[in-house]
């Protein structure tokens, strides 16, 4: 079972590997963010701490870059019926989930480790970081589980859908925003890096994995209502 | 038929005036009867906006009475949603999928109005029409689910698969009603009164309205609900009518052309 898991998920990523569409659009969608965040905050005065506002500012950048690769979680099962063969070929349809799940996990990992580095090199340079801001790393990871599981789920509602790309904005970003709340005060957190603020972390972060664990439990249980051709 | 619509009318028409009547108990009661409560729901006196909350008399308090049982209503049309939500996908009886989007829609009425009334509240108690505050924003959240539940259902063209994806979505958006009730208990910077505690200890005049109002909301929100399936029900016979008379309409056509070519 875990061959065939594995199978699954090497043919997403191989796929995504020799054609770029996900990863070349969302990187250069988050990097679009990241300009219009420039003509946002470039009236700010010398003493503005864009450190308060980082956190927040990476997160809604990481939501809206995220909706560009689940919009394409199934865009190359259109062709040749090849969702159909998928979901005939003689393995659970869990495991279909599962690995685009993990694609949908993976390339947001991928995306983050250009994209977090690159909101450093353009806003936070000057700043003094505090040296927590490696666990960083924690919300973050926690962040794109959730944001895959319920996504993906969605992705495969919404494909069927006459508007897809908009409807999955509507439904997903209610539905991620206590697991966005929790990110985002758990990555300030570190960011900051106050004592006060330190012990908010952890809370944040089982929040988030509390989230995480309940969504990801539902989506499991329900999605083979919404995976069937 | 005619007799059986006409006496559901009739109940109909008398649970409405039980509902309307305890409601304006309620209100009566709340303005007139309650004494008015000391501000003390509030550990401390805090700064909301700028301006100083302090212990005083609360008139503003006299929302309780019917904020909280529309409220209320709105959390259980939502569960109703989720249950029949849950009992579609397993027995796939298209009936239960029109259940669950009548408890939606009666669960959007409710939720606005929630809104409404809460927002007049904050903008008198804190100063500010809206703060992002747990209990407002868990709910505002709220809100943007029920709305996007019927842009989905708007948006999916096979009935079947209507269905199933509002079911799902439906199941899943009813994860944030208990996020949103308990959060005033859990999140610790919450400044949203705290109601539903054991220690508050309600005197009976203030508890008889609350309690006139919530069933009387309850009532509402049945009796809605009621009218709106058997709408839907009309409206499916209706089409199926429809479709049996074209399809009838279509075969008197042939039969005389049939007869015409002769």
């Amino acid at each position: 079972m875990f061959t065939k898991f594995l199978a699954l998920l090497k043919k997403d990523l191989l796929l995504e590997a020799r054609s770029k569409t996900v990863l070349s659009s969302m990187l250069i969608y988050a990097l679009l963010v990241l300009t219009i965040y420039g003509a946002a905050l470039s009236q700010t005065a010398d003493n503005f701490d864009i450190l308060q506002v980082s956190s927040g500012l990476l997160w809604a950048l990481i939501v809206f870059t995220s909706l560009i690769g689940l919009n394409k979680t199934f865009s190359h099962e259109g062709e040749a019926g090849a969702l159909y063969a998928l979901l005939l070929a003689p393995f659970e349809k869990s495991l279909v989930f599962l690995s685009k799940l993990c694609a949908n996990f993976i390339f947001l990992v991928l995306l983050e480790v250009i994209v977090v580095p690159l909101f450093y090199f353009f806003f936070l340079q000057t700043s003094s970081l505090s040296v927590q801001s490696v666990l960083l790393i924690l919300p973050l990871l926690l962040g794109n589980v959730g944001i895959a599981g319920v996504g993906t789920l969605l992705a495969s509602i919404t494909q069927r859908s006459k508007s897809g790309d908009i409807l999955l904005a509507i439904l997903l970003v209610p539905l991620i925003f206590p697991l966005l709340l929790a990110c985002v005060s758990a990555s300030a957190a570190v960011i900051i890096g106050s004592a006060e603020l330190m012990e908010g972390f952890m809370r944040s972060c089982g929040i988030a994995f509390s989230y995480d664990a309940i969504m990801l439990a539902a989506s499991y249980a329900l999605y083979e209502f919404v995976l069937r051709p | 038929m005619k007799t059986k619509l006409l006496s559901s009318n009739k109940l109909v028409l008398a649970v409405v005036c039980i509902a309307l009547l305890l409601i304006l108990l309620d209100i009566f009661m709340a303005f007139f009867i309650s004494p008015l409560v000391r501000g003390a729901r509030l550990s401390e006196p805090v700064i909301i906006v700028g301006q100083m909350v302090a212990n005083k008399l609360l008139f503003s308090q006299k929302i309780f009475y019917l904020h909280v049982p529309v409220a209320l209503s709105s959390f259980i049309a939502l569960l109703f949603t989720a249950v029949f939500s849950i009992r579609y996908l397993i027995k796939r009886d298209p009936l239960d999928d029109m259940r669950a989007y009548s408890c939606t829609e009666i669960a959007l009425v409710f939720v606005l109005a929630t809104m409404a009334s809460g927002i007049l509240w904050t903008r008198f108690e804190w100063g500010s029409w809206w703060v992002w505050e747990p209990r407002l924003t868990t709910y505002f959240i709220l809100t943007l689910m029920v709305l996007a539940y019927f842009v989905l259902r708007l948006n999916i063209e096979d009935a079947d698969r209507e269905a199933s994806f509002a079911a799902v979505f439906g199941i899943l958006a009813f994860i944030n009603v208990p996020i949103s009730f308990f959060v005033t208990r859990i999140v610790p910077s919450s400044i949203h009164p705290v109601i539903f505690r054991t220690d508050s200890g309600l005197s009976s005049s203030m508890l008889i309205p609350f309690i006139a109002g919530m069933i009387g909301c309850l009532l509402l929100s049945f009796v809605l609900y009621k009218l709106r399936i058997s709408l839907k029900k009309s409206d499916f016979e209706l089409q199926q009518v429809k479709e049996e008379f074209e399809s009838l309409y279509k075969k008197r056509l042939k039969e005389k052309r049939v007869v015409g070519d002769k």
